[in-house]
């Protein structure tokens, strides 16, 4: 994994012009990972917005054999987290270093863009994953039980760019943790997301 | 990756707006117009959370009302199973065990709409709504076969009233939506509005029925009928689940573990009927989601499942006599530290014994409860408990003063102290985040006790204690039995954070440290609060003229002085065990033969990763977040030798060992000598001690790998630059087998094979 990507393969930024080409190929490339496939709308709310947080790699016949999808907005009045939103390699390319690469391309893009730290998120079993995150420095910050349709647990994997962003305060969490319900009476079901929420 | 699942994503911001509906259809067409095929537009309010939710229309991923081209409307959308049809005994049993897979799948946290609704069966009888009993049928014309029309009908019915019981309890308790469980139900009642007498009587019937069909082979007919029986004493035992409280009993779910023996071995009487559930049912649930497998979850399973959800329920009796805060808080600890987790229904079923209406287990009420902690742990015998506004009616009078402080404390705190109880019923990754929430929280009531604390030492004409050379100080009861709250607290998010498996190899030397840090910490203010009741035992014996009242507070003073002396050695095990982990993972590091899991080019520093894995202590007054240059001088137990860590080590590790054997000899729980001998808690007590015993065969694991280490360093051939630590390092995975506690990360240390380099 960790030699350098081969030669025949072309890292290039997500280009809006070539969206009918681009996204019908990334949708193939990350739907076959999915149980339940993401609809064209997601793509379309990152690429819309942080298309420039998007990276491609392309083989010798400029087949997309690779893709990383990101954002960056600041996290509820706090930090300016990037996400890093999807990820995959096309399979018989795996094992060169491609996600690698292309991890560190968003990485290295929002780092240029200020951001004070990166999150995402990513299937217990999905050990490639883990490893090739925290090789790169992220650390698991908590486990999401049953976090996936699946039913899959996820970790939570955050890498911190700047000091002090732990003790950047962020506004009143809504996602976050609901208080629990009063004693006296119990008729109160707490709503369960926490998606970004820390 | 993304989650695909909605629930996962922040909801859009409530925009409070009062819409007027006007007919915009022409506005839109001509908008419409200007643009070009595929050209996408962006409202601004358009979230990742509405992106997640979108569905394609005429995509058979996600649209559920697709229909294929070939296919027509009928059989896209109708099934052909006849639900009259006849079924032989053996598809009989092979359908009920169906139905309990769905049921036992829905309890795990699967939706309806994947486990029992895409029963032919459940569907004919809950749709359209029955009216009556009479109602909840197959079909218009019921079947003549009594296998179906009587017994097959009466199994459902039985099923979904209990499905009615679970649901309700875990509804109104506190729980996650589709993390724990799925409370959809699609527009459908699970027969609420019946009662459960009719469910029996059918159930009776049924079984009558089966016993004198002679024609029916008999091995089949008594799977038949332990299968009717399970379903009559599990909707027994899930109806009335509260009554426990009142009865103690727990009959039905021993009666239910009974007949769950004979079911299980007749699962292979059993012929499945696959075709009697279908996924089209789906189409017809009023759900917005994409169309989703039916989930298949093995027989054995489901009936382990069951069968701990049993055996759970009858354990939890065991905790049902409160005899004191610390006892309860261990038996509810132990029970819900079980592995697997106790179910979502056992969980809620919990919660809702622990505290209901202001009262504790249906027999404390919650200012006792938390009065009985404060006395156990800091005031054993004080005015500050026994001051009653009833009795002292002189505003003037101190004694008024402090029971008026005391209601306030009582209003403030008895909330956040019993939910430190009640958090314990959250699946353990949000009983982790939860507490590192409740830490922040107990930080801020620290101070506020603190406040009270002032006023009180005033009122109670507290004297105050010198130390040696020091300050006059007071006592503080409450904002230090606050602090113990958190630095319970505290110590949980470390040691949770090995059992969720989320530090890396590199973390654990200086994840032990902190941990020793946290418990010597706590030692001390253990030690802080026995001088001050060491000082108020001696002043309650000189000066209390009447001998009588000093003798009656003689066993609250006993009591408090045994709570302090068992926390302290629990305290000190955990100590020593961190401490000696700690020494041998520096020496590991420090010969770099620890795994990492950071690479060389990682993007982040030491620092950094320290800010991000300490971020729930970063808002904690007290104790101070460890700054970094500390923290690492500390943690890498820099400027030491190998050999005055390794000593460091083995000291450490005697002593673990020692004090949790003295742990065990303490026992789960504090006996009480006056009141008359209680039955034992013997399965949650096995649990306590079976935990403890691991950790003490982790201890023993321990002492191998420092010995391990010790023999490499200053044995024969001590390691040079050229000649390095000739060992390997294998750290366990959470769960495996070489892991014997959660809690404990113990190497795996063994001399490196010469010849084969093949691990690593």
């Amino acid at each position: 994994m960790t030699q350098d990507a081969p030669s025949d393969l072309r890292y290039v930024r997500y280009d809006s012009a070539r969206e009918n080409e681009y996204v019908a190929a990334m949708r193939q490339l990350i739907s076959k990972d999915l149980s339940e496939p993401y609809s064209i709308y997601v793509y379309r709310y990152f690429l819309y917005q942080w298309g420039d947080l998007c990276f491609l790699a392309m083989d010798d016949k400029d087949e997309m054999v690779g893709v990383v999808v990101s954002k960056l907005e600041p996290h509820r009045g706090g930090p300016l987290r990037g996400y890093i939103a999807m990820l995959a390699v096309r399979e018989e390319y795996r094992g060169r270093g491609i996600a690698t690469k292309l991890v560190r391309m968003a990485i290295d893009a929002m780092t240029e863009r200020n951001a004070d730290e990166i999150v995402l998120e990513t299937e217990i079993t999905n050990t490639a994953a883990m490893k090739l995150y925290e090789r790169l420095g992220f650390l698991r910050s908590k486990r999401l039980h049953r976090y996936y349709l699946n039913g899959n647990s996820a970790y939570r994997l955050v890498l911190y760019l700047r000091e002090g962003v732990g003790s950047i305060r962020t506004s009143f969490d809504p996602y976050g943790l609901p208080p629990p319900p009063p004693m006296d009476q119990s008729y109160q079901t707490p709503t369960a997301t926490q998606g970004n929420g820390s | 990756m993304l989650p695909n699942n909605e629930v996962r994503v922040p909801p859009p911001r409530a925009v409070a707006q009062s819409a007027v509906p006007r007919d915009i259809t022409a506005e839109f067409t001509e908008a419409a117009s200007k643009l070009r095929t595929g050209q996408l537009v962006k409202d601004e309010m358009f979230t990742l959370f509405e992106a997640v939710g979108a569905l394609e229309i005429m995509d058979s991923k996600m649209d559920s009302g697709y229909i294929a081209p070939g296919e027509n409307l009928a059989q896209a959308l109708e099934h052909d199973y006849d639900v009259r049809r006849d079924l032989t005994p053996e598809e009989l049993v092979g359908l009920m065990d169906q139905l309990l897979c769905h049921e036992m799948a829905w309890h795990m946290g699967h939706p309806l709409s994947q486990t029992l609704f895409t029963s032919i069966y459940i569907d004919k009888l809950l749709w359209p709504v029955p009216r009556t009993m009479e109602d909840a049928r197959f079909d218009r014309v019921p079947s003549e076969n009594p296998l179906v029309g009587l017994v097959l009908r009466t199994y459902c019915l039985a099923l979904v009233k209990a499905c009615d019981f679970v649901h309700a309890r875990v509804a109104s308790e506190y729980f996650y939506e589709e993390e724990d469980f799925v409370t959809q139900l699609y527009n459908r009642n699970l027969l609420s509005a019946f009662d459960s007498s009719h469910f029996y009587r059918l159930l009776d019937q049924a079984v009558n029925w089966v016993e004198s069909q002679e024609g029916i082979d008999k091995k089949l007919r008594d799977a038949i009928r332990s299968r009717l029986q399970l379903r009559w004493e599990f909707l027994a035992a899930v109806d009335q689940d509260l009554e426990i409280l009142d009865t103690g009993s727990t009959d039905s779910f021993e009666s239910c573990l009974a007949h769950l023996k004979p079911v299980t071995e007749s699962v292979a009487l059993g012929k499945a009927v696959p075709e009697a559930f279908s996924l089209k049912l789906q189409r017809k649930l009023a759900s917005t989601v994409p169309p989703r497998p039916i989930v298949h979850i093995k027989q054995e399973d489901a009936l382990a499942h069951m069968k701990r959800l049993c055996q759970d329920a009858i354990d939890m009796q065991q905790m049902l006599g409160y005899s004191s805060p610390s006892n309860f808080k261990t038996a509810v600890w132990t029970l819900l530290s079980r592995k697997p987790q106790p179910s979502v229904y056992i969980r809620s079923l919990l919660q809702a014994l622990i505290v209901n209406g202001m009262t504790i287990l249906g027999a404390v009420s919650v200012r006792q409860f938390l009065y009985d902690d404060l006395a156990e742990l800091v005031l054993p015998s004080s005015i500050l408990l026994r001051a009653n506004t009833d009795e002292v009616e002189l505003p003037s009078d101190p004694r008024f003063r402090i029971a008026q402080i005391m209601e306030g404390f009582v209003k403030r705190f008895a909330q956040p102290f019993v939910d430190t109880v009640r958090s314990a019923c959250l699946n353990r990754c949000r009983v982790r985040r939860t507490i590192c929430h409740t830490a922040v929280d107990w930080d801020n009531l620290q101070m506020e006790a603190e406040e009270l604390d002032l006023q009180l030492q005033n009122l109670s004409a507290e004297p105050a204690l010198q130390f040696q050379g020091g300050e006059a100080t007071f006592s503080y009861p409450l904002s230090s039995w606050a602090y113990h709250q958190k630095l319970i607290q505290l110590r949980l998010i470390l040691q949770m954070g090995f059992e969720l498996s989320i530090y890396a190899p590199e973390e654990l030397p200086g994840i032990y440290w902190y941990l020793s840090h946290i418990c010597s910490t706590h030692l001390s203010h253990l030690d802080r609060i026995r001088t001050f009741t060491v000082a108020a035992r001696k002043r309650d014996l000189v000066s209390s003229g009447h001998e009588e009242s000093s003798a009656q507070r003689s066993p609250a003073y006993h009591r408090s002085f045994l709570y302090l002396e068992r926390l302290t050695t629990h305290i000190i095990a955990i100590d020593a065990f961190a401490i000696a982990l700690h020494a041998l993972y520096v020496l590991l590091a420090r010969h770099q033969i620890l795994p990492s899991a950071g690479g060389p080019g990682a993007y982040s520093s030491d620092k950094l990763r320290y800010e991000l894995r300490m971020k729930p202590f970063i808002p904690i007054s007290l104790p101070e977040l460890v700054p970094y240059e500390e923290y690492h001088r500390e943690a890498t137990l820099e400027g030491d030798t190998d050999a005055t860590i390794l000593d460091r080590a083995s000291k450490a590790i005697t002593e673990a060992r020692k004090a949790w054997e003295a742990t065990l000899a303490n026992g789960a729980f504090i006996e009480d000598v006056s009141s008359p001998a209680k039955e034992p808690s013997i399965a949650i007590e096995e649990d306590w001690r079976r935990d403890i015993k691991d950790m003490m065969r982790a201890c023993i694991g321990a002492s191998i790998a420092i010995e391990t280490v010790k023999k490499a360093l200053l044995g024969d051939k001590p390691p040079s630059e050229e000649n390095p630590l000739n060992l390997q390092v294998v750290i366990p995975e959470i769960g495996s087998k070489t892991q014997w506690h959660d809690w404990w990360i113990v190497p795996q240390i063994s001399e490196k094979k010469a010849a084969n380099p093949t691990t690593s």
